[in-house]
């Protein structure tokens, strides 16, 4: 999978054997005044001060690491009493001839007294093989190390100097060579008992991918990279010189990188990175139907959505009783509320507000929605190799669950869908939800959007109607020739919700969904009666037909038309079986100048 | 471009340790190499193309500019700059590039999983 890192296994390690032997800083180093660096050691001093408070107060009171890498959370042991350094020899190759390295450690408070800093300086260097560690010049320098938290913070002020000489000078190499991590070093900077992190590596042993950009250790998707590579040319390249590209080795570099990337590694990719992968997933599979040729009338693709899990309920504590407004502390658990969306329970639905029953149906439909993301990725699965008992309970189970949905979007009452209908997450959520549900739900569905088109119509301040659309065209291309006939009686029909009388028909031309759906139901019309489908229509249906053809084709070549969002091919060949010369043409020249462009021929 | 903003807010737990909240990792993980300005908590605009983001949504820039050059001269010369996450207010995005509805359903997701 392109998305995992390279790993490499690294074994346990043992607490260095001396460590009791460590001391605090006041008693050993070297002669400050001697290399001159006081003004240094003082802000270094206070420095450590502060890592104390917050690296060794963590220690003291709950010996919980402060821990940003999630596999090395756990608590390592007490090192034993008597813990010994390794031996460090002169002629290690981690120095620059040049350098006499000395060496404090310093201990959090909770530790102190249990271990003393070895007079030999030398003896820490190899340990901490951390680069930067490693590079030293003479001076004092004091190592803060938490023993229970992976975070190895280290204050070297002879590394500023040597940084200051770079920045003044013309770069050098790096005096230090980061050595291939010892399973010692990895003790000590995460713990005793921590698990091998996963997939920290020495640096030297594994060669690293360095990719353009973003970072080097940045996996893209495969549609990501192709995408950036195309928009980026090659010319965008960074500059021969870099005055600062020496500061850091590049190991140095990609120890830091590794470090911040580790904590990025998560078992579960698809949901962890659910939307970037399932962003371009999406527009892969895009580009490859695009590619197959099935250009024009592309009906967007069905929304499937990976798995979710299902979990404990959690209620988190957003109202104290008795108190004004929102909780006070804010965290992740309890995250400050920013609109009032929980309801205190009201018994009686007529003494609700208008802004509550609101506030109820958008909880409502969030609640469905969880169910139907549920729903796609059972769907999902299916295409997965599953035993056969499995695939039929998985069936099942997503067929419960429509069902479950289908008869909450109609409230409790059932056969309500406008207050669900009339909001346009509920209208989202039924456009998904189409789909799945039988022929006979869906043909319910058909009849009351048709039904109650006008104030769905005149209700759509969003304009998120025409969501709906691709779904109820296929449909509409399943219903029989009487079922159509209903449908298109309650188009024509006066409407119940209007005031003014005005019926669908005339509301519906100059609406995008409308007008679409209208178009929809008499190509499809069309389509049953030029096929040779037996049709096994009831008594009056080709009367209703009729008159609904000429009603309608009266209604469009009055009105002025909106551009509908999709334009059947056998629309006129329709008005042209049932029309004279001139109205066919008439009509003809009003759907165009809606459309903007030439109608197919007839 | 700019008709689509979106308010980042951090939900860190200290008490707890680190949690993982994931979601605009991924999110501007799918805008690298998009356009977009991002404006800082001290009201300055930088434009400029994505480079890199981290899990700290900290932000990295290149190809630079000040949106209001005449009142941040010192910015004439930077061509690629870090932003650290927090003192992001906001970043605007192009409208085309993000799909609301795939960011509800991570939101709805990442609503489940945390609970747990």
């Amino acid at each position: 999978c392109w998305n995992q890192e390279t790993e490499a296994a690294v074994s346990p390690l043992q607490w260095p054997e001396n460590g009791d032997q460590w001391s605090d800083t006041e008693e050993g180093g070297i002669d400050m005044e001697e290399c001159g660096l006081a003004a240094m050691a003082e802000e270094d001093e206070e420095i450590n001060i502060y890592n104390n408070e917050t690296f060794g107060s963590v220690v003291e009171n709950e010996g919980h690491p402060i821990n940003s890498l999630p596999q090395l959370d756990e608590q390592p042991p007490e090192p034993p009493s008597s813990p010994s350094l390794p031996s460090l020899s002169p002629s290690s190759p981690s120095f620059s001839p040049r350098t006499k390295p000395q060496f404090q450690i310093q201990f959090p408070p909770g530790l102190r007294g249990r271990g003393r800093v070895p007079r030999g300086g030398q003896a820490m260097a190899q340990m901490f093989e951390d680069p930067a560690v490693v590079t030293t010049v003479e001076g004092r320098q004091s190592l803060q190390v938490s023993h229970y938290s992976c975070v190895l913070v280290v204050e070297i002020d002879s590394l500023f100097t040597q940084t200051r000489s770079f920045l003044s000078s013309s770069p050098r190499p790096c005096p230090s060579t980061p050595q291939p991590l010892t399973p010692k070093m990895m003790q000590l900077r995460f713990g005793a008992n921590s698990p091998r992190p996963f997939p920290f590596y020495s640096p030297s042993s594994n060669p690293v991918l360095f990719h353009r950009f973003p970072g080097p250790v940045t996996q893209l998707h495969p549609q990501h990279r192709r995408l950036l590579s195309q928009r980026q040319p090659r010319s965008q390249r960074k500059p021969d010189w870099d005055p600062y590209c020496n500061i850091m080795s590049a190991k140095e570099k990609e120890w830091i990188i590794r470090l911040q990337m580790i904590q990025l590694q998560s078992e579960n990719p698809n949901l962890d990175d659910y939307y970037y992968q399932e962003y371009y997933r999406r527009m892969e599979a895009k580009l490859a139907e695009e590619e197959l040729g099935m250009r024009g009338k592309r009906e967007p693709p069905k929304l499937t959505t990976p798995y979710v899990t299902k979990t404990e309920s959690y209620t988190p504590v957003v109202h104290i009783e008795g108190s004004l407004g929102q909780v006070a502390v804010s965290t992740c658990f309890n995250p400050r509320r920013a609109i009032d969306a929980v309801t205190a329970h009201c018994p009686h639905e007529e003494l609700k507000d208008l802004r509550q029953q609101r506030l109820d149906v958008l909880k409502k439909i969030e609640k469905l929605f969880m169910v139907l993301l549920d729903v796609e990725e059972g769907q999902r699965m299916k295409a997965h190799v599953l035993g056969e008992g499995e695939e039929s309970r998985l069936m099942e189970r997503t067929q419960r669950k429509v069902e479950y949905i289908f008869s909450q979007f109609q409230n409790p009452s059932g056969d309500e869908f406008l207050p669900c209908l009339l909001v346009s997450k509920g209208k989202r959520l039924m456009a998904r939800l189409l789909p799945f549900l039988s022929r006979d739900a869906a043909l319910k569905v058909l009849r009351v959007v048709t039904f109650h088109l006008p104030i769905l119509m005149s209700r759509d301040t969003d304009e998120s109607l025409p969501v709906l659309y691709p779904p109820l065209r296929t449909v509409i291309g399943a219903v029989t020739f009487s079922q159509l006939i209903g449908v298109l009686k309650d188009f024509t029909a006066s409407s119940p919700d209007s005031s003014d009388g005005s019926d669908c028909l005339s509301l519906a031309c100059q609406s995008k969904f409308g007008l679409s759906l209208l178009y929809a139901l008499l190509s499809q019309g069309e389509r049953l009666l030029s096929s040779d489908v037996p049709l096994e229509p009831s008594i009056g249906d080709f009367e209703t037909w009729t008159d609904t053809v000429f009603l309608v084709a009266s209604q469009l070549s009055q009105s002025a038309l909106v551009e509908p969002l999709l334009l059947p091919s056998n629309l006129l060949t329709l008005f042209c079986r049932y029309l004279d010369k001139r109205t066919v043409h008439q009509l003809k020249s009003n759907i165009e100048s809606a459309t903007g462009h030439l109608a197919p021929p007839s | 471009m700019l008709d689509l903003q979106l308010q980042i807010t951090y939900l860190n737990d200290y008490t707890f340790g680190f949690i993982k909240t994931l979601l605009f990792y991924s999110f501007f993980k799918s805008l690298v190499g998009k356009d977009v300005v991002v404006e800082l908590k001290n009201d300055l605009s930088i434009c400029g193309t994505l480079h890199s983001v981290d899990q700290y949504l900290n932000i990295k820039l290149t190809d630079i500019s000040v949106t209001d050059p005449e009142k941040y001269p010192h910015m004439l010369s930077v061509k690629n700059c870090f932003i650290r996450g927090s003192v992001v207010r906001y970043v605007q995005l192009p409208a085309d590039e993000v799909d609301t509805q795939l960011l509800q359903d991570a939101a709805r997701k990442e609503a489940l999983q945390q609970k747990q």
